[in-house]
């Protein structure tokens, strides 16, 4: 591995904002290790905090002390370096430490997004749930546009078995966001939890509509449904079977079920089977095509 | 009572599932088969890593796993799951419903809970739960010898599966290799219900 496949490879996780710890643990470490974060200049820096986050994720905080102590040195003061500290104190402090050390912050300044988040994190992990609810909502009050908080609010309630609620932190998310289809998704999967099936039919729909080989000339029935689309044709087939077996259908949100079912049903069908059917991206059969015809042959009602 | 032995290939498949996102919940089913008195595991099926406390693809995941199972002549006997953390063992209630849902076809289903403390020890870093008689709430089983010693209901086929499941993950990442539903559904290529790339031959002993 070279130190620059290394470099590259840690700089597309942190565009992504993925949490690969031990991957990046690797080529994090090699890059401390030839000692070259300080050539890279501000790139450096950020690759460090990387390595920082990374080795606690994977235990080795000796390696976390070592790069902290670099960039605590380089940046004195710095609000994003408090915060890195009081992540380090949470792997091994008790809870109530890191909390007193979350709350002497924000004393001094309320409106510190990362540290109040923090504090909301832990408070959650300790089990003070009711606590750590009311935190966010007030946190979202003033900062509505943070949709990692919106989507943190969605996976408490989800978590505690409130899907309506959950829904309604996603409807967040999407006025937020709403040309990304990963949300979209799990809000139709949301709503099917919450036994919203017209609701969740239309926006798995959405989520085909959004990802489905878009602009390209081809006719829907040339192309084959890759990544998250096959999911939601998967959660289309799933809530026509759901709608057509459900005489009194409720729908919180008040959406009509789809008038054309049966049709829907016969799309959703042939485009699962083609999905199964083709060469995948690498040229690659996919797996599992006897259980999944099986599946989709099964009669609607 | 009846007891549970745990093939190496279904204790490596769990152990390379929760490697493979230690910052996040995960969860799967067992396959197996009953003789007598006896629930052999030959093998799980890895289900879900993104949203497990969100139902769809759970129904389809588990649809699916059922008719992959009848094909090779076995059953869905249990469920399994790991927490985000690595302190909280808890079934929680996402995991019983599943965990019912597959009892509601086998009537002795055991569910498996990942014991993070436990993970890197090469101790079996499972916590079985049985249902409570006629109710639909599972507990830990406590029994006098605890799971996987001598004289307990549950026993591994390989006693070394532990220490090995902790070789392949850190000198082969063999759990990179690890795909689950949700992988699968992002890339239908991956082979989510056999993970062949993932099966090891019988350890040299």
């Amino acid at each position: 591995m070279s130190l620059q496949s290394a470099l590259e490879r840690l700089a597309t996780y942190r565009a992504n904002n993925t949490r690969a710890s031990q991957d990046i643990f690797r080529n994090g470490l090699l890059a401390l290790q030839k000692s070259s974060f300080k050539k890279l200049g501000d790139d450096g820096w950020a690759c460090l905090e990387q390595l920082t986050l990374a080795s606690i994720d994977v235990g080795r905080l000796d390696i976390a002390d070592q790069c902290l102590q670099l960039i605590a040195d380089k940046f004195p003061n710095s609000p994003r370096v408090d915060c890195l500290i009081g992540i380090r104190m949470e792997a091994t402090e008790p809870p109530e430490t890191a909390l007193k050390y979350y709350a002497d912050i924000l004393e001094a300044d309320s409106a510190n997004v990362a540290i109040w988040k923090r504090r909301i994190s832990v408070l959650r992990r300790t089990g003070k749930v009711e606590k750590a609810v009311n935190e966010l909502v007030q946190f979202l009050d003033t900062f509505y546009t943070d949709v990692e908080g919106w989507l943190e609010l969605a996976d408490i309630y989800a978590s505690c078995n409130q899907y309506d609620h959950s829904l309604q932190a996603l409807s967040h998310v999407l006025l937020l966001t709403p040309q990304n289809p990963f949300y979209v998704l799990q809000a139709a999967e949301t709503a099917y939890t919450s036994e919203d099936f017209p609701l969740a039919i239309k926006m798995f729909l959405t989520v085909v509509d959004m990802t489905d080989a878009d602009d390209s000339e081809q006719l829907l029935q040339e192309s084959t449904p890759l990544g998250i689309t096959v999911r939601a044709w998967f959660g289309v087939k799933l809530c026509t079977r759901r709608i057509a077996q459900n005489a009194n259908l409720k729908s919180l949100s008040n959406t009509s079920a789809p008038k054309n079912l049966e049709l829907l049903d016969e799309l959703a069908t042939e485009r699962l089977r083609v999905a199964y059917s083709s060469s995948g991206q690498k040229g690659e059969i996919a797996k599992g095509r006897q259980e999944v015809f099986a599946w989709v042959a099964t009669p609607l009602v | 009572m009846v007891s549970y032995s745990l093939s190496e290939n279904a204790y490596l498949k769990i152990f390379f599932h929760a490697a493979k996102h230690p910052h996040l919940p995960v969860n799967g089913v067992l396959l197996g088969r009953q003789t007598s008195d006896v629930v052999v595991i030959e093998d799980v099926i890895p289900l879900l890593h993104h949203w497990t406390s969100l139902s769809p693809m759970m129904e389809i995941g588990l649809d699916l796993a059922k008719g992959h199972a009848e094909a090779q002549e076995m059953s869905l006997v249990g469920y399994y799951q790991a927490s985000e953390r690595l302190d909280d063992t808890a079934l929680a209630p996402v995991g019983e419903r599943v965990a019912q849902k597959i009892r509601d076809q086998f009537n002795d289903a055991v569910a498996f809970v990942i014991d993070g403390d436990k993970l890197g020890t090469g101790d079996p870093a499972l916590l079985p739960y049985l249902p409570q008689p006629s109710t639909t709430l599972w507990r830990p089983c406590i029994a006098q010898s605890p799971a996987f010693t001598t004289g307990s209901n549950f026993l591994l086929a390989k006693a070394d599966s532990p220490s090995r499941a902790i070789t392949l993950v850190r000198d082969h990442n063999l759990h990179e290799k690890f795909g689950d539903f949700d992988d699968h559904l992002e890339d239908v290529t991956i082979d989510w219900l056999r993970n062949s790339a993932c099966r090891v031959e019988s350890s040299e002993t």
